[in-house]
């Protein structure tokens, strides 16, 4: 388990991070996520004890993150930094080679072929670095960071600029690795992938705004939506919904209302509209998406079409 | 520190040298043009002038340092003198090839991005910086080595006879198995402090020139005769020298700062 107490780092007068309380425990995976700025590389760096922090403290495994710890608690991290970072002139063999001597690892051969061929690299084992496609390099910085089988991973935007196959054979492998008891804090912009991997998520800007599962920040963050299709233009029966919820929207022949509780409320509102003369054509819940949470959150508005108004 | 990881490393650092041609250029060209000069100055210039170097009487008088040698003639004498006095510029010339080197382990690591992954493992200052110095250190030295050996094999076959028995001595052993290395170690740890301490690779390279400057000096001294350094005395330099060293590793660790390498440099 990795765990953040008001972490904090200046550099020169500017905070990049401030007072930052998190953990991820074994067997969940954490995303992380911010604008570009936010202080997400510089939180993990200082979690993988890069860099110190100017305040609070980082614990792995109940041990305090220090200057005279750093260098064997670093053994139970993997860390995929936001660059590949790969010897350009050293095959994808020896890159990992190098990493399973400094590690340590007592098979090194048999645990390099295990990386192999979890990435299918094994066919590019005697490529060097320099002619991979990106794709490729950030599945050997990938098996790089795993060789050891650490207890802890971080990962900075792990399937950036990857093709969706090569994404959701990473997604699957975290998933395993999760399963397996490994606590992961992934970084990443891809809100979609944050949805699907994460336990919790943490949305940072400089400070931590949010940290917990996706379902409970929807509850907090947002009202559920009900959604009502119906024959014709919806206008007409925009008053009759705006009795229940002054905010509610028409736009086609879709009306969109915000209710106090939707499970009580949407039968009533139907039977209304029913009774009004409306052809109803289809009623549906409309969750928030995590994308909503997200700009709430850091204080953006919505992309144009981003809601049903 | 760790055996297994500065194995790991130093073997990354050879595959990667030995890998990149194109920087072993100038320490090969170096080596070449010093292994040269010695031959064409004491035997090509004289033998193509008609002017045998025993017939200068300032080379006779300087060369008188390298001590009584009845067995030489006088021309020899002066022959093993300037052997001699080249012999250390062209034991410790290869350094400033494999400096260049050596001034850009730690920054080129940083601009091609290897370094943050690196420094994320257990590795630790000293296992890394002690790599990068060893690393750059066997190829000099192999290639110093090399370069010996056809310097003597040269001097057998075209210096006067009794030469080569003279270059075969304590003062050669002294130069070749302690001076040369520890003068290199030396060389390329102060590199390696200058590459931690900049951020781009072309400062790196211009400090670690300002770093070759003393040996430029002890070239002048050696061609005017004012330097002769017996044994002795060169093999206490060495321990001088090996005694800097072990302060300037510890200095360069101290220097050695991950987090401003990180965070400072773009």
């Amino acid at each position: 388990m990795i765990a953040v107490s008001h972490l904090g780092r200046r550099f020169g007068g500017r905070a990049a991070v401030d007072d930052v309380t998190l953990d991820v425990r074994p067997g969940e995976i954490v995303a992380l996520l911010g604008p570009n700025g936010a202080g997400k590389t510089t939180t993990m760096r200082m979690m993988a004890g890069l860099i110190a922090p100017s305040q609070g403290s980082v614990t792995i495994d109940g041990v305090a993150l220090t200057h005279t710890t750093g260098d064997a608690l670093r053994g139970h991290i993997g860390f995929l930094t936001e660059a590949p970072g790969l010897w350009d002139r050293l095959t994808v063999r020896e890159n990992l080679r190098v990493y399973a001597g400094i590690y340590e690892i007592p098979e090194p051969d048999a645990a390099i072929g295990r990386a192999l061929d979890t990435f299918e690299l094994r066919d590019r084992a005697a490529t060097p670095a320099a002619e991979l496609s990106k794709g490729m390099r950030q599945k050997v910085a990938l098996a790089r960071a795993l060789l050891h089988d650490p207890s802890i991973l971080l990962l900075d935007e792990p399937t950036s600029g990857l093709d969706p196959e090569i994404t959701r054979g990473v997604r699957q492998l975290l998933e395993d690795r999760r399963a397996r008891g490994c606590a992961i804090l992934v970084s990443t912009h891809n809100l979609d992938e944050a949805e699907r991997l994460a336990d919790r998520i943490a949305v940072i800007q400089t400070r931590l705004l949010a940290l917990d599962t996706p379902a409970a920040l929807r509850k907090r963050l947002t009202a559920p939506r009900s959604v009502i299709r119906v024959g014709g233009d919806a206008v007409a029966f925009l008053p009759l919904v705006r009795s229940a919820d002054s905010s509610a929207t028409a736009e086609g022949s879709v009306l969109t209302a915000s209710l106090g509780d939707a499970a009580r409320d949407t039968p009533d509102l139907v039977r209304a509209l029913v009774a009004a003369g409306a052809d109803i054509l289809e009623v549906r819940a409309d969750v928030p998406t995590l994308e909503e949470i997200y700009l709430r959150l850091v204080g953006a508005p919505a992309a144009p079409g981003a809601d049903i108004h | 520190m760790k055996p297994a990881r500065l194995r790991a490393l130093v073997g990354k650092e050879l595959k990667d040298l030995m890998r990149n041609r194109a920087a072993l250029w100038p320490v090969a060209i170096s080596t070449v043009v010093f292994l040269a000069l010695p031959f064409v100055i004491a035997i090509i210039v004289p033998a193509t002038s008609g002017r045998p170097l025993g017939d200068d009487r300032d080379l006779v008088r300087v060369s008188a340092v390298v001590g009584a040698h009845p067995e030489l003639t006088t021309t020899g004498r002066v022959q093993l003198f300037m052997f001699q006095q080249f012999l250390m510029v062209f034991l410790l010339m290869p350094i400033t090839g494999a400096m260049a080197l050596a001034a850009h382990a730690v920054v080129g690591e940083k601009l091609a991005r290897t370094l943050e992954p690196l420094l994320a493992t257990p590795v630790t200052t000293a296992e890394l910086l002690v790599a990068k110095v060893v690393g750059s250190l066997i190829p000099t030295l192999a290639i110093t080595l090399g370069a010996l050996v056809a310097y003597l094999i040269l001097i057998a076959a075209t210096a006067e006879p009794g030469v080569i028995q003279g270059m075969l001595s304590a003062r050669t052993l002294v130069l070749t198995v302690l001076v040369s290395p520890v003068a290199a170690l030396l060389s390329l740890q102060a590199a390696i402090v200058v590459s931690s301490r900049v951020n781009d690779a072309r400062t790196a390279q211009q400090f670690g020139v300002l770093i070759i400057l003393p040996l430029g000096g002890i070239l002048v001294a050696q061609f005017t005769g004012s330097l002769w350094l017996s044994a002795t005395v060169l093999a206490f330099i060495a321990l001088g020298l090996f005694g800097i060293w072990m302060l300037l590793t510890l200095f360069s660790i101290a220097m050695f700062e991950r987090e401003s390498i990180l965070s400072k440099w773009k």
